[in-house]
């Protein structure tokens, strides 16, 4: 059995208002605002990256776990905006965090799931106690192309959580996980190029949702559980709509899922999206509730997983700034200060 | 042994797009030869004070290739020590003779830097601070605007009482057919000039120039050929850490004090005994905190000082930059220490022409390093 | 500018030592005309800050708004990228400070 023993998030400061982006290129600002459900998306400061806001968020994790940095014995790094595109980050990481020699490493990609992929994959090692702990980082400064719909979504953060496989320790046990896989080309990234693409609505029947309901219906037949044993539920979530409307195909009721929509408040930021949603959750989750997480990567996949907390929870979460909290200090920027901290100009 | 100045000589200072850096080292020797009365078969050696040219002209080797320009094969050094490095290479050049190696030697301070761009430029400068300064995203000025934030701050100093170096050294520019700059600014152009790193604007900064200066000096006994002998009775040098973060004071050089020190102890004189003084004012700044540090102000009234007039020619006492400092005269990097030298000779011997300090009998030379990492301090007197 | 992959990789230890650690601004100025390498970061304000174990440090201040420029004000290190590098340049990364 392995669970969560620390968990750490990071939001930079700035924000991009969407009605801003929508007056740059002449649209209207409410119409995008309610399809999309999002009003404002957190954005990079101009020295930041996925590397650099990884390590925040992996500090505080490695704060609430309690250990030092040297016991952690893998570290995998999910995100589409690695800094390179031959070289480790989860290395580099690994090295400022002080983690010594002696783990397994490896970047992942997989779209938005590559850090749930890479959960799953730490699961393994600890079920088979090849390691005591390990550190799962997603973190993305993800860019939309300028006049694309994906620009009012594409945000950045990251977010860090250490698992491990000794009970006493555990804030949430993961009671079981599968996932669901295919080749689903909805949304791309061709190497060298600096944005991404997608097929508009092909990335909502065929992909989002067939791969997230699949996988959500597969692990509830398979823990032979309903939605109402369930306190909580998590979804990935490209925009506001998605995660909604998967929850309540389901069967969950929107109070189920209201303490995880981060994307409300600051986008998607893609790898970091729904670990992030399960961070809000943890933030107020009480002792032994059960939270149902699914995550999405295009092209495609679902990371599905069933935690539960423990009474842990109550102590070690003490330490910690709650991503409420982290969500509201925040700076407004103009398009053209965005355009300028994402590189563009 | 008496270390006496035979002959000086500058080039103009300024943007000299069309004068190569060999052109600029013959013309300054030649005349400093010239001056002195002697050939280049009767010089001992050659010391050159630079330190740009390996980094934007990729040119090492000084030493050989400025003595081509003498047309006589004979030993040749290029001293290094950031802006100070003119100073630096006299110091050497002066403890050469002391040592009986040799009996009269050459020194050059030359500096080519329009040739290449504003910020390379930038970039280049940042050599003389440290790693962490240059990683830091600190430029030379952005050192001296820490400075003059701590000084302003302490001592209850304004932007406009600074700026009062600049006016004072373009007042005296105008006065130096060989100065860059040879016109006069109020302290409100300085106020209006564009921001370089707060506090600290355009009119603050010393320019970017080229420039040669030479010296020739002998530790022979040369009073039966000379009336009245120009002598360097001291020449002290002084260190202190290469980031400014790791000083002990941001209002004060160390280094200054050190070498100053020495110095007056050597010459046997006073801080109140120096009639006329050659600055180093890379910023308007660094001529407050010096004023202090050698001894003509109290600590925090440099600036203020200076404001009143007390610095300024025809009007002060202890008279500072009458050649335009490094503001107004300009300041190819290499050559200035050595330029300082050629103006307070040319003072006390009397032919500073318009800006002739009167009665000019003891001068000092103010040469600084970096943000003051090293300063070399030299007084002459007729 | 440093480039040498090789000086990276020899001050890592070193760096990773100094992340997260609280100090106050001593001085500071902003940059307007930077050094090559950061001509797209400009302006920016570099500060000397007084760390808790009483050593004084130099750096580039990020996130910062006009009223964080005041003396005393508390920040904490934090890792950054130095400089927008050359397309093929190795990534360097530095301490910088954030206002608290």
């Amino acid at each position: 059995m392995s669970g969560i023993v620390g968990y750490g998030t990071y939001i930079p400061k700035y924000r991009l208002k969407l009605s801003e982006i929508a007056q740059v290129w002449g649209k209207e600002a409410s119409e995008i605002e309610t399809g999309l459900r999002i009003v404002e998306k957190a954005v990079p400061g101009f020295d930041e990256d996925s590397v650099t806001m990884g390590i925040e968020a992996s500090k505080k994790a490695i704060n609430m776990a309690g250990i030092d940095s040297s016991f952690l014995q893998a570290v995998y790094f999910g995100s589409e905006s690695h800094p390179y595109a031959v070289k480790p980050s989860s290395t580099t990481l690994g090295e400022y965090l002080g983690v010594g020699n002696n783990y397994f490493a490896a970047d992942l990609e997989f779209a938005c799931k590559a850090a749930t992929a890479g959960m799953q994959v730490t699961a393994g090692l600890l079920n088979s106690k090849a390691i005591e702990y390990g550190l799962v980082v997603g973190s993305d400064t993800a860019q939309g192309k300028p006049h694309d719909a994906l620009e009012y979504t594409a945000a950045s953060a990251a977010c860090a959580y250490i698992l491990g496989n000794k009970d006493p320790e555990m804030i949430a046990k993961i009671l079981d996980m599968s996932s669901f896989s295919s080749d689903t080309p909805d949304f791309w990234r061709r190497d060298g190029v600096k944005y991404p693409s997608h097929f508009g609505r092909f990335t909502g029947e065929p992909a989002y949702f067939t791969h997230v309901l699949s996988e959500g219906k597969n692990l509830l037949a398979k823990s032979k559980l309903k939605p109402q044993d369930f306190s909580y539920c998590v979804f990935h979530m490209p925009n506001g709509k998605f995660p909604r409307i998967a929850a309540k195909k389901l069967g969950f009721t929107p109070e189920q899922l209201a303490p995880s929509l981060i994307v409300d408040k600051i986008g998607n930021p893609y790898s970091a999206s729904s670990l992030l949603g399960l961070a809000s959750v943890l933030d107020i989750a009480k002792p032994n509730q059960k939270i149902f997480f699914v995550s999405y990567g295009s092209g495609a996949g679902s990371d599905g997983f069933i935690f539960e907390t423990t009474k842990e929870i109550l102590q070690r979460r003490k330490k910690t700034i709650p991503v409420l909290k982290q969500m509201e200090d925040k700076i407004y920027i103009s398009y053209s200060t965005y355009l300028r901290q994402t590189h563009a100009i | 042994m008496k270390i006496s100045i035979l002959g000086v000589a500058a080039t103009k200072f300024g943007e000299l797009w069309s004068v190569s850096p060999r052109v600029l080292a013959k013309e300054a020797m030649n005349n400093a030869l010239k001056q002195s009365g002697l050939k280049a078969g009767d010089i001992d050696a050659l010391f050159v004070g630079n330190m740009l040219s390996e980094i934007l002209g990729n040119q090492a080797n000084l030493g050989s290739l400025l003595v081509e320009e003498l047309g006589v094969q004979i030993p040749a050094f290029r001293i290094e020590g950031a802006c100070a490095s003119g100073g630096l290479a006299l110091h050497n050049a002066i403890n050469s003779i002391k040592s009986g190696q040799y009996k009269t030697v050459l020194v050059l301070g030359i500096e080519k830097m329009t040739d290449h761009s504003q910020d390379e430029i930038t970039n280049a400068l940042m050599a003389a601070g440290s790693d962490e300064e240059r990683m830091a995203g600190a430029t030379f000025p952005g050192v001296y605007a820490l400075m003059a934030q701590a000084y302003m701050k302490q001592y209850k100093v304004s932007e406009e009482e600074l700026a009062s170096v600049s006016v004072k050294n373009h007042y005296h520019g105008t006065l130096n057919p060989k100065a860059q700059f040879q016109f006069s600014i109020s302290v409100a152009d300085v106020m209006k000039s564009a921001k370089i790193a707060d506090p600290l604007k355009l009119l603050d900064c010393s320019p970017i120039s080229d420039g040669a200066a030479a010296v020739v000096i002998t530790g022979e006994n040369i009073i039966k050929k000379v009336r009245k002998p120009i002598q360097i009775v001291a020449s002290e040098v002084g260190t202190d850490t290469l980031s400014l973060c790791d000083r002990k004071s941001f209002t004060s050089l160390l280094a200054v004090i050190d070498a100053s020190t020495k110095a007056y102890k050597k010459a046997g004189l006073r801080p109140s005994d120096i009639d006329v003084a050659e600055i180093h004012d890379c910023f308007s700044i660094s001529e407050a905190i010096a004023t202090e540090d050698l001894g003509f102000s109290k600590k925090g009234e440099g600036a203020k000082d200076i404001a009143k007039g007390k610095r300024t020619l025809f009007k002060g006492d202890i008279i500072c930059n009458p050649s335009g400092g490094l503001k107004a005269c300009g300041h190819p990097v290499g050559a200035t220490g050595i330029k300082q030298i050629v103006e307070i000779t040319e003072q006390l011997r009397g032919v500073a022409g318009k800006r002739q300090v009167e009665n000019a009998r003891i001068g000092l030379t103010h040469n600084v390093g970096g943000s003051g990492a090293v300063a070399a301090i030299h007084i002459l007197r007729i | 500018m440093v480039t040498s992959p090789v000086k990276l990789w020899r001050r890592q230890k070193n760096t990773a030592t100094l992340i997260g650690k609280k100090g106050k601004i001593l001085q500071w100025t902003i940059i307007r005309v930077p050094a090559k390498s950061f001509i797209d970061q400009a302006p920016y304000p570099v500060v000397i800050v007084k760390m808790q174990n009483g050593e004084n440090m130099i750096g580039q201040l990020v996130d910062w708004q006009q009223k964080d420029l005041i003396i005393g004000r508390e920040v904490v290190s934090v890792l950054r990228r130095l400089r927008t590098e050359q397309e093929e340049d190795v990534i360097y990364y530095n301490i910088k400070f954030r206002p608290l």
